[in-house]
């Protein structure tokens, strides 16, 4: 699993490769926990699944704490090009209700730099 | 006509790192029959939830082992995957949406996915015996072409 996150504004973009599970989760949610704490401009996490081929319970649980985080500020949560398999897990899990789907970061980025966010 | 039967069995120590090992292994027996690959995704996240559950919840994370077994005959494949940890008190509790004993962490969805992605989820479980998983799926007739 690895992971890279990096800050435009008021948007933290974390980018995943790999499996997103019980054994993986525990250190990226410590990681992007630090972003919370250290940069409370946050409102907006985008998940760049691209690349994440794998997530079950484990994986979303530690999504859905942030987006606990990012409702208090008023924030929203976006998953950025998920392949079908990742898709149906949100879905099912009900994260597809209190997220957005988009083709980039840089098309959210936009919307939020143009106001439509 | 006699039954195409297969089966493979391993154990693995409850250890966070051997989950993506049980899932992977068993979607590669699984592999075996003619699953579309969305439908061998899906044994992978049940498998996933249902070890994961053993680690976390059979055994609080602590030292224990995990037994996973899979079989098919003909088009029907079963996972039993069993711990011999803490048991779970009630267990048709335990597989409703949203039920966690650690409501922090964890969505409560673990069972929610196994009944989702497998056809019957069958959980006998007596506490401070362990828990026992049946995970059962059937390759869907395909029509031809």
């Amino acid at each position: 699993m690895q992971y890279s996150f990096e800050t435009v504004g008021q948007a933290l973009i974390a980018k995943l490769q790999g499996e997103l599970d019980l054994h993986t989760s525990p250190q990226f949610k410590e990681e992007l926990a630090k972003f919370f704490t250290t940069q409370p401009q946050i409102k907006y996490l985008i998940m760049d699944v691209k690349n994440l081929q794998f997530i079950d319970s484990s994986g979303l649980g530690v999504i859905l704490g942030r987006y606990r985080e990012l409702e208090q500020r008023g924030g929203r949560l976006f998953f950025v090009q998920a392949n079908p398999h990742i898709k149906r897990v949100l879905q099912m899990s009900g994260m597809q209700k209190i997220s957005e789907f988009a083709d980039s970061a840089a098309d959210v980025l936009e919307r939020a730099e143009g106001g439509h966010l | 006509m006699m039954a195409d039967t297969n089966w493979v069995k391993f154990e693995i120590p409850s250890d966070t790192r051997n989950v993506a090992f049980a899932r992977t292994a068993v979607a590669l027996f699984a592999s075996q029959l003619d699953w579309t690959l969305d439908e061998l995704e899906d044994i992978k996240v049940a498998v996933s939830e249902a070890v994961s559950n053993s680690i976390i919840h059979g055994y609080q994370l602590g030292e224990g082992v995990v037994r996973v077994e899979a079989s098919y005959a003909d088009r029907k494949l079963t996972i039993v995957i069993e711990d011999y940890g803490q048991g779970i008190p009630d267990v048709e509790l335990a597989q409703e949406t949203g039920y966690t004993t650690i409501p922090e962490e964890r969505m409560g969805l673990g069972f929610t996915f196994m009944h989702e992605y497998m056809d019957e989820v069958l959980v006998v479980s007596e506490v401070q015996k362990g828990t026992k998983v049946i995970l059962i799926k059937e390759v869907p007739q395909r029509s031809e072409g």
